[in-house]
């Protein structure tokens, strides 16, 4: 008994001891506290510390940085070399012997590089009395970052100017004035000659006084002095203020510099327009733009064992017209439809491949050729297969296309008997297939950055629209001649991107009502991840870029829809057909000058919402893409298959068809 | 009453031995899914399904999976991304997200170094330009990706000494076989695979060409010097002496040998065939072929074997629209005991736990 007493007493002294010591030993490093200048080296030095402060030893020892952009580090070493100003964290393991761990994080202050310049500039020459004088600040430091964080202070050598807790400036009476900016002892200044307002009355017209809601009004502002001359480059300020018809709805619109305003709400908008305290208003009406028709689901073609993607309707050489859709995570699988009578869609034919999805499909122009993309196949070649549809009643396998497409194809493109064949979602292929059973590749496109990534490629005119994610839409001559390019020498010649980086899918559409030319960019977004068996939380919208100017694309407008988000659609005669995934396919007026958010101008012409009982996932809407043929609205859905969909006519205010 | 005592342990004993549960964690590559196999020594069945990645529209691929020694989390390679892949931390508890980095493209199979703590995981680039890759280092508690080690062309296989002390990989496409430094996080040696030359610790990537060897595994022995390799294309087993740095054997196989396991008491090597459908057992002693078993669909893949060396679990990942399959093997009888479907293209496949 008294052995057992003492064996037990030594296991927890023991116990205890090793809990007490492994709790009490600590890394010390020369670290700690640790503050460096950019492009600061720095020479780790860490031991390891028992309660006693008594060092032990420790052979294996691996340091690094939370953030290697910022501060990199030596794992052997602990070498530091400051790379960005900041809080930085790095940090220390200790391992000892069998392997037990000490760690601990020590936080390295690399200063802001003193400030070296602060650049003010006007950015209108005019200043009057009684306006707010337009200024920039760029405050760059001596390793030329470029500082936002810099609160620096303004001061007027005389009181002509007012000078406001944000830094803003008031010109208040005519005169020379000198603004300083100063921060840490570095100043710099800027003259501002101030003139005594001379406008006395502003003029304000509109090209009309009533609009629909999402129609643009452009202001023009004119100004005159005292004795009734004109006064020409005047900084005139637009604003506006509103009322909606609808006394529980808010007047909502978009006002621009140059005097542009598009109401969003049907309302009165006063909109005004100053110089100092000189101000002019006009009032102008915004009614409801009344766009709505009857859009109805006329047609279905269920596929109801699995996931549904891509699709594509096209004339067949015998001048019916017929569909292939793509199938998703499955088991490779295309079917071919007979769409002649939207009303009665019938399947007629399907092709298995060695893939788990069939992501995209397309049809030559001539509807001889199909082209489908293979992904998870399971020799993992992946690539792509063409097959002869000149009898979508019988398709047959022409040749399988795998050269550098081993990665997965996600989405190709047919356009004057070349592919447009994404790889491996980093770049495209140009593949001729003049010889459809001799496919040869001729040519491809990256961008040529690391991380550089694609998601999708679309050909219009020659020129390949590609959707690049967080690098956005590059614009490449394959054949228009625009920058010399060829499908075996595609030519970059444009690019926009936008900050959220989602950006999956392109179309370009030139308007007819204003011959503005835009491209259209879409968002693909999941912010909760996935649910495959369920219904998904969708996101994004559609970014409307004038491109008119292409050196200098504006994004000017945006679709979204509230709660659902954005996948792939198609624009034909000013109409917008887009597959809004949980939203279903939606029917967009984009006539006239686009601006603001389309969706609150009521710019929407009607929806469906496809699913049905017999679907994949029954009764539950997940739409993929949308195509305008011979004036039906063709759509995919992931859930149930294909279908389609009509608007009824517009409908005369007299008719008696519109009494129900 | 020695009868009744006797009776009573074979009671105790027996039921001890039924009431013993496996589990095993297995990727469904092309459904982006990850499945718990739970086997009772009979019976294999699906215990828990997990949907893995973040776009139901794109397919991410869950590719390789391991289980921390303790235990405790499981680690899961999404290998497309855009284009990098990412590396995800789930609690064995919850099987919920704890924690993710981005590594390289895409990154494939890892394991955890018991010495060091650390994860070291091969980002394969499986269909990038032939050129070197490399191999992250992560450190699973902050989920930072501390290095990215650069290897050579398609790095496959990622395990660890015994002692966790150093990291083996293959480069698939340049026919060389990586030791690496676990602690110094550099690389330590290299080993021609395709002409049994020693490259010293000098990477010269001016011989990489397209490979015969195709190495695509590589396991260091659990107590001797030995590591065995998979050379895929070869159709291959490739044993070498760690001390010597050399290849010692070449044994022949059948067709596309793609990933190897020791049983953990050292004496059974087990091989999957991808070509052949099948996965053989070998003995290490008298370096012969014991078995080889039919899988229940094409394309073998995976291979965990049960801590107690008596199961392994073999991920088949099956063509187009059948599912995947995990085939267990009874290392003793060298006999497919059970199989159980699950999404599809089964590929990564890790052992997690005994459990009573």
């Amino acid at each position: 008994m008294k052995l057992i007493k003492s064996i037990i007493l030594i296991l927890i002294t023991t116990f205890s001891f090793d809990l007490y010591s492994q709790e009490t030993k600590r890394i010390v490093s020369n670290i700690q506290d640790l503050v460096l200048d950019v492009d600061d080296n720095f020479i780790s030095s860490s031991i390891i510390m028992d309660e006693n402060d008594n060092e032990l030893a420790c052979n294996n020892m691996i340091y690094y940085s939370r953030n290697r952009e910022a501060l990199q580090v030596n794992n052997e070493t602990g070498e530091i070399t400051a790379i960005l100003p900041g809080f930085h964290e790095v940090v220390v393991i200790c391992i000892q012997e069998g392997g037990k761990r000490l760690r601990s994080n020590f936080t390295v202050n690399v200063n802001y590089p003193p400030v070296n310049e602060i650049k003010i500039s006007l950015n209108n020459d005019i200043l009057y009395t009684q306006s707010y004088i337009p200024l920039s600040y760029e405050v760059i430091d001596e390793k030329g970052f470029v500082r936002t964080d810099v609160k620096f202070n303004l001061s007027s050598s005389n009181n002509l100017i007012s000078i406001d807790n944000l830094n803003n400036v008031k010109a208040l009476k005519a005169g020379k004035v000198t603004l300083n900016a100063s921060f840490e002892g570095i100043s710099s200044s800027i003259i501002l000659e101030i003139e005594k307002n001379p406008i006395t009355y502003i003029e304000l017209e509109s090209n009309t006084d009533e609009a629909r809601t999402g129609d643009v009004f452009n202001f023009k502002a004119i100004a005159y002095d005292k004795k009734g001359d004109l006064i020409s480059n005047a900084p005139f300020d637009f604003s506006f203020t509103g009322k909606s018809y609808d006394k529980s709805n808010t007047a909502s619109g978009l006002m621009q510099d140059d005097g542009r305003f598009v109401g969003d709400v049907a309302g009165q908008y006063k909109v005004t327009s100053s110089v100092g305290n000189v101000s002019a208003s006009k009032i102008v009406d915004v009614i409801d733009r009344n766009i709505k028709r009857k859009f109805k689901n006329i047609g279905t073609g269920t596929v109801n064992d699995k996931h549904t993607s891509d699709f594509w309707v096209f004339e067949g050489v015998d001048g019916r017209d017929y569909a292939v859709s793509g199938t998703w995570g499955a088991d490779g699988t295309s079917y071919f439809w007979d769409v002649t009578d939207p009303s009665n869609i019938s399947k007629i034919d399907s092709l298995q491949v060695d893939a788990r999805t069939v992501n995209d499909v397309k049809v030559s122009e001539d509807g001889k050729i199909c082209v489908i993309s293979r992904e998870g196949a399971s020799n993992r070649k992946n690539g792509m297969i063409i097959i002869d549809v000149s009898n979508p009643y019988d398709v047959k396998i022409i040749s399988e296309y795998t050269k550098n497409l081993t990665g997965g194809v996600h989405n190709i493109f047919i356009y004057e008997n070349h592919v447009y064949a994404l790889s491996n979602g980093e770049k495209y292929y140009v593949i001729n297939i003049e010889d459809p059973y001799n496919p040869i590749e001729i040519g491809k496109f990256e961008l040529g950055k690391p991380g550089q990534s694609i998601h999708d490629v679309w050909i219009e005119d020659g020129i390949a629209y590609s959707s690049n994610w967080r690098d956005g839409v590059y614009l490449v001559d394959v054949g228009n001649g625009i920058a010399g390019g060829s499908p075996s020498n595609p030519v970059a010649f444009a690019n926009y991107d936008y900050a959220s980086g989602a950006h999956h899918a392109t179309f370009p559409f030139k308007s007819k009502s204003t011959g503005k030319f835009y491209t259209v960019l879409g968002d693909e977004i999941f912010p909760n991840g996935i649910d495959v068996a369920g219904q998904n939380v969708t996101a994004g919208f559609l970014h409307f870029v004038d491109f008119s100017d292409l050196d200098n694309p504006v994004e000017v407008a945006r679709y979204e829809l509230p709660g659902d988000g954005s996948h792939n659609y198609w624009i034909e005669d000013d109409v917008l057909y887009v597959a809004m995934y949980t939203g279903g396919i939606r029917v967009v007026d984009i006539s006239g000058d686009l601006l603001g958010d389309l969706y609150k101008q009521g710019r929407e012409i009607g929806y469906i919402l496809p699913g049905n009982k017999d679907g994949y996932i029954p009764n539950s809407t997940m739409s993929w893409g949308a195509q305008l043929y011979k004036g039906h609205v063709f759509y995919s859905d992931w859930n149930s298959g294909i279908g389609s969909g009509k608007l009824e006519p517009i409908k005369p205010e007299n008719s008696k068809a519109n009494i129900n | 009453m020695y009868k009744f005592t006797f009776l009573l342990f074979l009671l105790i004993h027996s039921a001890s031995l039924y009431a013993q549960e496996y589990y095993v964690y297995v990727t469904a590559e092309s459904d982006d899914e990850v499945s718990i196999i739970k086997f009772d020594g009979e019976k294999a069945l699906e215990f828990k399904k997990i949907p893995v990645g973040v776009w139901p529209a794109e397919n991410e691929g869950p590719h390789g999976i391991t289980v921390d020694p303790n235990g405790k989390f499981w680690y899961l390679s999404l290998a497309h991304g855009n284009p990098y892949g990412t590396l995800y931390k789930y609690s064995t508890e919850t099987n919920k997200v704890v924690g993710k980095t981005k590594l390289g493209l895409f990154p494939a199979s890892m394991q955890i170094s018991k010495f060091t703590g650390l994860l070291y995981c091969v980002n394969f680039n499986l269909h990038g330009d032939m050129k070197p890759s490399s191999v992250s280092v992560v450190d699973p508690e902050s989920m930072i990706e501390i290095k990215q080690i650069t290897t050579g062309s398609m790095p496959h296989g990622s395990r660890l000494s015994a002692n966790g002390l150093f990291h083996y990989s293959v480069a698939m496409m340049s026919d060389e076989l990586f030791e690496i430094d676990a602690v110094s996080l550099k690389v330590n040696r290299i080993l021609k695979l395709s002409n049994n030359s020693s490259m010293g610790d000098k990477m010269d990537h001016s011989m990489m060409n397209h490979s015969n060897v195709k190495p695509t595994w590589v396991i260091p022995h659990p107590t001797n010097n030995k590591i065995y390799i998979a050379a895929n294309g070869s159709n291959e087993i490739i044993e070498v002496d760690k001390d010597s740095w050399s290849i010692l054997n070449r044994f022949s196989t059948g067709n596309g040998p793609y990933n190897v396991e020791i049983s953990p008491n050292g004496k059974l090597l087990v091989v999957t065939y991808k070509s052949d459908g099948t996965t053989a057992i070998w003995d290490i002693e008298s370096k012969k072929e014991l078995k080889v078993i039919k899988n229940t669909r094409k394309v073998s893949h995976g291979v965990a074997i049960s801590s107690d060396s008596k199961f392994a679990f073999i991920s088949v990942e099956g063509i187009g629209g059948e599912p995947g399959t995990v085939d267990v093997i009874d290392l003793k009888k060298f006999t497919k005991v059970s199989s159980v479907n699950i999404g599809k293209q089964a590929g990564g496949i890790a052992f997690w736990k005994i459990s009573n």
